[in-house]
């Protein structure tokens, strides 16, 4: 028998070609918290996948050793059984039950024929909520009528109600505010000492630190070290998280910065279903032409939410003003119609759901803002659509057969081109870009890269969201770090570190960040062309 | 390459799978009338029916296809008809007059919808269930729960006139001169731009099969009494919502915002005006249907229109037309009606007992869309 509770050996597993993690060792034993540190994409929630059985046996390579025993499960059913319970980052309460309804949801206490022992459940659920030390919680009252906090803990009750051996937490801060993440901590600790195995999944390090014994890190799906946690300080943690070189992805920057055309003046978003919560808030920023933002934070952090209410496509509240080249906007009055015609264009992050029409061909997507230019009275000139379409396919290499093929049957590398091309049409004086090269491969990122720069140097404005460091700081002269919905640092990019930004993303207690620290102050952009 | 082209042969092999299914219909209640249903006096009277249900369609399959659903089509068709009785017989308002009056109505009962389902938000299938009360109880506090008879003669014309043969012949000449020359321009623009041609065979086969049915039908027609004013709109509205949804901007904005509505507004187009436009269209064509419908009755009934709107939405789905919306044709639509009118005229000659008829037309339904979504779902 060994003293481990958990070994997971060498797992390595495949997307159709990608591997996604290759090789990770992770050994816990009972009562033991293990902090699992990466970058967004590091393959940490993959493995949590793997371990929880959302992936079946036999999807991946490796073994699984549970209490000694290789780990026979096929579902998330097995997996819960033996006592592995994942709570995911979003929570899974339906809103309308009771909390005693969320807790035994699966696992109903029932009465003959079917029916619900509500006075069994209601007892065993108020007898968890006192065990999480929430002895006020009323079990009964729909879980909508509770906060985030609260709800993080009804899931937690979930999952002891399960006799859970090892709690997985992915995230589980990234909604809470400071005191309910105290709390959580604490609920934490007591669970160790009752002899519960954790992995605790964060991107706030300084929690990782203050909860865990020992902390893990991947990167690129590889497995970087082990280390028990009273070796290790947070920055120690992001230099394991980061250690990447930046290679010749990116192309030489050659353009000219020249004065300020776009202006975004004191812009806060408040969340659409709860109106009280800010997701962004009181950000200003100025971009000059031909200049490339790049704008970084961890997911959540806001900055979707950021340049979405710059666009005009924001679903919830937002205040705030934009300025383009002496125009000046409402934020709140925005829609993507007025931002387009206005010389503000935008790439949405999800392309599925924001980007591609997939009942158009790939040439009718491409041409999606610009229709009007080819009607005459009404009626498409489909000779000059055609030939406009045939020109932005050349342009950007757009790699497809015919553009008459439905879009859904390119690569996701090739529709991202398609909505680029749809956007470029506009001619945009800002070109917004939000996550550009999500779920594309590396020759159409390089590709987009290229051609970012290209607009550059032809003056156009960019602000890109990325989630990636290497590419912030590869195509970047400026860098905007977004934290918690605030700004949290600007700085110019020379001599830039990833380490400089991830710890301005990071840090909880810092102040505002400037370039003062670590390179040029970022009123200095004018020297910064001058530099080169 | 190969997946592409097993699509677009499945398509058009959908299309010839629903004019199959029309000649097996066909065939089937030939063989029980012993011949009656084809009779060219059966067959104008059955062209006759379905126009109603077709221009709706034509009004529905763009609703659809924006991702919307209009049920209140049949009331309010009910309440426009009953509107052009009333001013007919009541008022004696000249013709022209009162068809302005009348599309002018549905124009501003679509509009009205439209605005309801895209500024405020109302799902559609709300409003539609909404106005379909609403409309028939103004229809029958209009008429007073009576029959609104009769009709002027220049109004009925609109309903059960024939045009003179003559006009059938060169008709029928000037649509297949269309079709040749819509189909040699295609071919010289796809030789421009240098597409892949189908095979000449290919395009002179479907010319020459567009123009035996052409003249199957003109034949037909006048060998009775010409072809309907009712099928002559028809055509015209055929010819006009395809041109519609093909070539012109709005069309294409219609595909777009039921496809992925998000995308589109993201893209800077107005959805809610393509919405809001998209149901003026239909109460437009609410309007037509109605004063067909009075026409052909020569009176304005009460009950016109009843479940007209559950015949229409039949047509387009049987017709191909995506329940998400995004995808569909007008010419779908129409053999959509053509299999719906073709039930319906073959059982009524059948002395089919009306709960049959129902169940059958419901039947046929379910199994036309069970047929349509498994092969869709194998993409």
């Amino acid at each position: 028998m060994s003293d481990y509770l958990l070994e997971m050996q060498g797992i390595v597993k495949d997307f159709g070609g990608v591997r996604a993690l290759d090789g990770i060792d992770i050994k816990l034993k009972a009562g033991e918290c293990l902090g699992l540190c990466g970058e967004n994409g590091a393959g940490k929630s993959t493995l949590m996948k793997v371990l929880s059985g959302v992936y079946p046996r036999g999807s991946w390579q490796g073994e699984i050793l549970w209490q000694g025993q290789p780990l026979q499960s096929q579902s998330v059913r097995d997996t819960e059984a033996a006592g592995i319970i994942i709570i995911h980052q979003e929570l899974m309460l339906v809103q309308q039950l009771s909390v005693a309804e969320n807790i035994f949801m699966g696992h109903e206490i029932t009465l003959a024929g079917g029916r619900m022992n509500y006075p069994a459940m209601y007892k065993r659920a108020g007898e968890l909520m006192r065990e999480l030390k929430m002895p006020d919680m009323n079990v009964a009252l729909p879980v909508m009528q509770y906060g985030g906090g609260h709800q993080q803990l009804v899931e937690i009750a979930k999952a002891l109600n399960k006799q859970a051996k090892l709690l997985i937490l992915d995230e589980p801060s990234s909604s809470l505010t400071a005191s309910e993440i105290a709390v959580l901590l604490d609920i934490i600790r007591d669970l160790k000492a009752k002899g519960v195995a954790c992995v605790y999944i964060s991107h706030k390090l300084d929690e990782v630190a203050a909860v865990c014994d020992t902390v893990a890190v991947i990167r690129d799906g590889r497995h970087i070290a082990t280390t028990p946690m009273h070796d290790m300080n947070v920055d120690q943690i992001i230099t394991q998280m980061v250690g990447r070189e930046i290679t010749a992805m990116y192309p030489d920057q050659e353009h000219d910065i020249g004065e300020v055309m776009f202006e975004a003046r004191n812009v806060s978003c408040y969340d659409a279903d709860n109106p009280g919560r800010k997701r962004v808030d009181d950000i200003s920023f100025t971009l000059r032409r031909g200049e490339i933002l790049g704008v970084a934070g961890l997911v959540g952090a806001g900055r979707t939410e950021l340049v979405s209410a710059l666009f005009g496509a924001y679903p919830g509240r937002c205040e705030g003003e934009v300025w383009l080249e002496g125009v000046q906007r409402k934020v709140g009055s925005g829609t993507p119609l007025k931002s387009i015609r206005m010389g503000l264009c935008m790439v949405p992050e999800d392309r599925k759901q924001h980007g591609i029409v997939p009942d158009l061909n790939v040439g009718q997507n491409i041409t999606l803002t610009v229709l009007q230019d080819f009607s005459h009275h009404g009626r498409i000139d489909a000779e000059a659509e055609l030939k406009t379409i045939q020109g932005e396919i050349g342009r950007l290499q757009l790699k497809t057969a015919s553009p008459f093929l439905p879009i859904t049957s390119l690569s996701g590398g090739n529709q991202q081109k398609a909505v680029l091309a749809k956007m470029l049409l506009a001619r945009p004086k800002v070109l917004i870009l939000d996550e550009p090269t999500r779920g594309v491969d590396v020759g159409a990122k390089a590709e987009i890269y290229r051609l970012m720069a290209e607009l550059a140097r032809q003056g156009v404005a960019i602000i890109m969201v990325s989630s990636e460091l290497a590419e912030v700081l590869g195509v970047s002269d400026r860098v905007l770090v977004i934290g918690e919905g605030k700004l949290r640092g600007n700085f110019v990019n020379q001599d830039l570190s990833q380490e400089t930004v991830l710890a301005a993303a990071i840090d909880q207690s810092s102040q505002y960040l400037t370039s003062q620290r670590t390179a040029q102050p970022e009123n200095a952009a004018g020297n910064h062309q001058e530099s080169q | 390459m190969t997946s592409i082209n097993l699509k677009q042969l499945f398509r058009q092999y959908k299309i010839m799978a629903l004019l199959i299914a029309i000649a097996l219909i066909w065939a089937f209640f030939s063989w029980k009338t012993e011949g009656g249903f084809v009779t060219p006096r059966n067959l104008s009277n059955l062209l006759r029916q379905m126009s109603i249900t077709g221009i709706l369609a034509c009004g529905m399959v763009l609703v659809i296809i924006a991702g919307e659903i209009d049920l209140s089509v049949g009331s309010m068709l009910g309440l426009l008809g009953g509107v052009a009785a009333v001013l007919d017989v009541t008022h004696h308002m000249p013709l022209a007059l009162n068809l302005l009056l009348v599309l002018l109505m549905g124009l501003a009962l679509g509009l009205f919808n439209g605005y309801l389902t895209a500024y405020m938000r109302i799902p559609s299938f709300i409003v539609g269930l909404g106005g379909m009360l609403a409309f028939r109880g103004i229809l029958l506090g209009v008429t007073g729960g009576l029959t609104i008879a009769p009709v002027s003669s220049d109004l009925v014309y609109l309903g059960q006139g024939y045009l003179p043969p003559q006009f059938g012949i060169v008709l029928g000449i000037g649509l297949f001169a269309l079709a040749l020359v819509l189909s040699w321009r295609r071919r010289s623009n796809r030789q421009q731009h240098g597409l892949p041609l189908p095979p000449v065979w290919r395009d002179a086969v479907r010319v020459l099969l567009i123009g035996a049915v052409l003249l199957a039908f003109v034949r037909t027609l006048n060998t009775y009494d010409g072809i309907p004013v009712p099928v002559l709109l028809l055509l015209a509205l055929l010819g006009l919502f395809s041109y519609l949804t093909t070539q012109t901007v709005f069309g294409r904005r219609i595909y777009s915002v039921g496809s992925n509505m998000e995308a589109t507004r993201l893209s800077g187009v107005n959805v809610q005006a393509v919405k809001l436009w998209v149901f003026g269209i239909m109460g437009v064509m609410c309007a037509l249907a109605g004063l067909v419908n009075t026409a052909r009755l020569a009176a304005g009934s009460p009950s016109a229109g009843n479940m007209g709107e559950l015949d229409a939405i039949a047509a387009c789905f049987i017709g191909g037309t995506s329940m998400r919306g995004g995808y569909g044709t007008v010419y779908g639509a129409l053999i959509g009606a053509l299999v719906m009118a073709s039930l319906d005229n073959g059982m009524s000659m059948l002395d089919v007992d009306t709960y049959w008829q129902m169940i059958v037309k419901g039947g046929i339904l379910m199994l036309a869309v069970w047929v349509d979504v498994s092969t869709r779902a194998s993409r």
